[in-house]
């Protein structure tokens, strides 16, 4: 409701704005609730965002904010600089914001890693972060459109092992996710598909339901509805078990290959922050997990939590690093050449 | 069928209500103010409406662009200066009607025709949209190049002035949509070694630059004397009789509006002065057209309205921009993750049957709004330049940094004015520009999925039916620019002539 009140005001202060010909941007932050035994934290903190409001990693941060202000007793506020898929808000994260614990980010896997990987032009990396915690995970699954000829996985494998190189697979993007989990798989297989990247998930999996490709490799959030629809028929999940939205489902593991990938979303904080932020931070975003009512909205979102907290994410997002520089460098050459 | 509902739903929001009354209000006074276009109106206030959820923005943005349309025709019925660039065929008659102080009635005209033109579009678009969003999953990559090939020979062959000098600027804008991230190779292009290019030059950084900072100069440039704008004394409502003098004339100037709007690249500039030829040349008193005659001022002000709903089909449907400012809207709807396109259709639907009956609503409250407002508006158009020119500056200043908050984009921004600025000079077009660049990201990524998905085969793009077919369009659009066609069209004309004179 106050979202909503939100909007009407700016609706009539747009307004209010262009016919007086004043423009003046004005962000009224809250006055900070000083916490009463430990100092930190005394002011706002912010929390620096690298890709559109709307996107899936606002989404997170709109999910999870209200619930560290209940926790930290603090305004935590958004800034958004998309670029350079995120690269420009972590390389600011990075090297340029203060490292005291009143600026974090939301920081998704594997992008931010990639990022560097695959561009010497970007130059933070994960050493100069502290990994916080990461929320969730969607992910990976094999989706084909409801008149596919490949019912089911086996259908799609026999395919691709008599036409080596020619079915054709989309993915969101060269450096995403469900690049990398392409890369994963083939490696895993053996197998050798004709990877087409799109711009985004939406047209890489709408163009597998549209029968333009023979199978989109994408992520189960993005095509949930799309399933429960009956316009889109998933082959495999890359999760570790059966996921619970799509229980019929095989996993990859459980069809005889090691894969489990996906695209991850956490809160990462500059490198050396002070112990004590660093405590509060993650006693505030455990008590969120637990909450039942986070819980519940991750829920609404389609999606299923994935929690790893302090040294687990770190452990987490250097174990990925070394897997994506070791395929990044058996591929670079075939696909930037 | 249910997402229709919906939209005709969310429209009907306290929110949404508000954002439209908003955007008409907004347009009607940018509308009016000379020097204002409808094009850079959306462009300034683009930016403020990110805080607003998609559907609602978008729908403010489009109220503004109908009302602006109507806007345009105060200032040329009353000062003879057409408010923006789609009026220009209003002054014709408009400004001949207000001499004979029936300013009020030239108005209450133009206003009715916008609202008949508008109607017409509306529903065109609510028509079509649901059997586009049936074809867009058959539109892949190599159905999405031949479009985009075609979106750019068109581009050529209809900008207005020189071919040359419109397909030079549209070349530009498909060379500046290589600057970025190949999204194919992830390999960055043109960055510099410099990630703040590495997602290529934001859009609506270069609108802004290109619409709104040139036109901010030339005001500052020649601060015009100010005209006393004539009072509207009489009744503005026409009568029913009159209504019914004109009805033929608005109906067929909607249909040339929208068909206008269809055509990438050509907007109400174009359409008013299509509606009003057609209207004289199909009148019984082509001779009263020009003195001050009503149905002249209707012909244009139904036409250029009915461009906004005709624009916005292939924006929503292909992601193809049917003129300039829907180019912006379109902006709008990528800032918002959204990307146009035959997802607009499917994965949106909501948001976009929202801002259709948004489109629809509008016309009723832009009459609204225009039967109690016209008369204070009648002030803005006394604005001196040297007030308005910072004005816009100031704005997109602020609309540049918003996007991003980033204040390289700024710079970039004005970057993009200078260039504007000298293209206004040596009179290139900067609308084809706009339109290179987003059919340029859309030409280089389909043309590489396409041969990915044929193994190298170039003749992929032949082999289906639907790319063949616009690519033949293409090549015939491009023949026509050639001498060869020229004179195949001269002996055809000369050949009916003849016939003509035979018959007569």
């Amino acid at each position: 409701m106050s979202r909503k009140r939100n909007h009407i005001l700016i609706v009539l202060l747009i307004v209010a704005l262009m016919l007086t010909f004043t423009a003046c941007a004005s962000q009224t932050a809250a006055p900070a609730p000083v916490a009463e035994e430990s100092k930190y934290p005394e002011k706002p903190i912010t929390v620096l965002v690298g890709f559109n409001p709307g996107g899936g990693s606002d989404q997170l941060a709109q999910l999870t904010n209200p619930f560290l202000n209940k926790y930290l007793e603090t305004p935590i506020t958004n800034i958004y600089k998309p670029g350079a898929t995120g690269a420009i808000a972590w390389t600011e994260l990075a090297k340029q914001s203060k490292n005291d614990g009143y600026t974090i980010s939301v920081t998704n896997t594997p992008m931010l890693m990639t990022n560097y990987i695959m561009n010497d032009d970007i130059t933070y990396n994960i050493d100069e972060l502290t990994p916080l915690v990461n929320v969730l995970t969607d992910p990976g699954v094999i989706a084909v459109g409801k008149d596919s000829p490949f019912k089911t996985y086996e259908d799609f494998a026999k395919a691709v092992e008599e036409n080596p190189g020619t079915v054709t697979v989309g993915n969101s993007g060269t450096g995403g996710d469900d690049f990398f989990t392409t890369l994963l798989w083939e490696k895993a297989s053996g197998l050798k598909v004709q990877m087409v990247p799109f711009q985004g998930d939406g047209p890489s999996y709408q163009a597998a339901q549209g029968g333009k490709i023979d199978a989109s490799f994408t992520n189960l959030g993005v095509v949930y509805a799309q399933v429960q629809a009956g316009n889109v028929r998933l082959l495999a999940t890359f999760t570790k078990e059966r996921s619970g939205l799509v229980p019929d489902v095989p996993t990859m593991k459980e069809l005889g290959h090691e894969v489990v990938a996906g695209s991850s979303r956490g809160y990462s904080a500059p490198k050396g922050i002070p112990d004590d932020a660093k405590a509060q931070l993650l006693e505030a975003f455990e008590k969120t997990f637990k909450d039942p009512e986070f819980l519940d909205n991750i829920a609404k979102l389609g999606q299923e939590p994935d929690i790893l907290i302090g040294d687990d994410y770190a452990k987490y997002l250097s174990d990925n690093e070394k897997e994506f520089i070791t395929i990044w460098d058996e591929v670079k050459d075939q696909v930037t050449k | 069928m249910d997402n229709i509902l919906l939209g005709l739903t969310n429209v009907l929001t306290l929110i949404n209500i508000l954002a439209i009354i908003g955007g008409t209000c907004i347009g009607l006074f940018v509308g009016a103010m000379p020097g204002l276009s409808a094009t850079m109106a959306i462009a300034l206030l683009l930016p403020l409406t990110f805080g607003l959820p998609p559907a609602t923005g978008i729908s403010m943005l489009a109220a503004l662009y109908l009302a602006a349309m109507y806007g345009g025709s105060i200032a040329a019925i009353l000062i003879r200066t057409p408010g923006t660039p789609a009026a220009a065929a209003t002054v014709l008659d408009g400004y001949p009607m207000s001499q004979k102080g029936q300013a009020g009635k030239a108005l209450g005209v133009s206003l009715t025709a916008s609202l008949v033109g508008g109607v017409i579009s509306s529903i065109a678009l609510l028509t079509v949209a649901p059997i586009l969003g049936g074809i867009a999953l058959k539109f892949g990559p190599v159905e999405l190049f031949a479009v985009a090939v075609l979106g750019l020979t068109m581009i050529g062959s209809l900008s207005q002035g020189s071919p040359v000098k419109g397909l030079l600027a549209g070349v530009v804008g498909v060379m500046i949509a290589m600057v970025g991230m190949d999204a194919i190779s992830g390999a960055p292009r043109f960055t510099f070694g410099s990630i703040q290019l590495y997602s290529g030059i934001p859009f609506v950084v270069a609108l802004i630059g290109l619409f709104s900072i040139p036109q901010a100069i030339r005001l500052i440039e020649k601060d015009q004397q100010l005209i006393k704008p004539g009072s509207i004394k009489d009744k503005m409502l026409p009568t029913f009789k009159e209504l019914k003098s004109m009805w033929v004339t608005m109906i067929r100037s909607g249909f040339i509006g929208i068909f206008t709007g269809l055509i990438p690249g050509t907007g109400g500039d174009t359409a008013c002065w299509f509606g009003y030829n057609e209207a004289k040349r199909f009148s019984k008193h082509k001779e009263k057209f020009g003195t001050g005659y009503p149905e002249g001022v209707a012909a244009a002000e139904a036409a250029n309205n009915a461009v906004v709903g005709g624009a916005l089909i292939p924006t929503l449907a292909l992601g193809i921009p049917g003129s300039s400012a829907t180019a912006i809207l379109m902006g709008g709807l990528m800032v918002h993750g959204i990307m146009p396109g035959p997802t607009l259709m499917t994965q949106y639907a909501d948001i976009t049957y929202t801002l259709i009956w948004a489109l629809f609503l509008a016309n009723f409250v832009l009459f609204g709004v225009g039967l109690l407002f016209t008369r204070v508006s009648v002030s803005v158009t006394k604005v001196p330049n040297k007030v308005l020119g910072p004005i816009i500056i100031i704005l997109s200043v602020i609309g540049a940094f918003s996007i991003n908050n980033n204040i390289y984009n700024v710079y970039q921004m004005l970057l993009f004015g200078l260039l504007g600025y000298l293209m206004d000079k040596i009179k290139i077009p900067s609308a084809p520009m706009i339109i290179g660049m987003i059919l340029g990201m859309m030409l280089d990524n389909s043309f590489n999925q396409s041969l990915m998905m044929s193994q190298g085969d170039y003749f992929v793009f032949f082999k289906n039916p639907i790319s063949a077919t616009l690519l033949a369009i293409a090549a015939l659009s491009i023949l026509q620019a050639t001498p060869l066609f020229g004179f195949i069209r001269r002996k055809v004309k000369k050949n009916q002539s003849t016939h003509m004179d035979e018959v007569g």
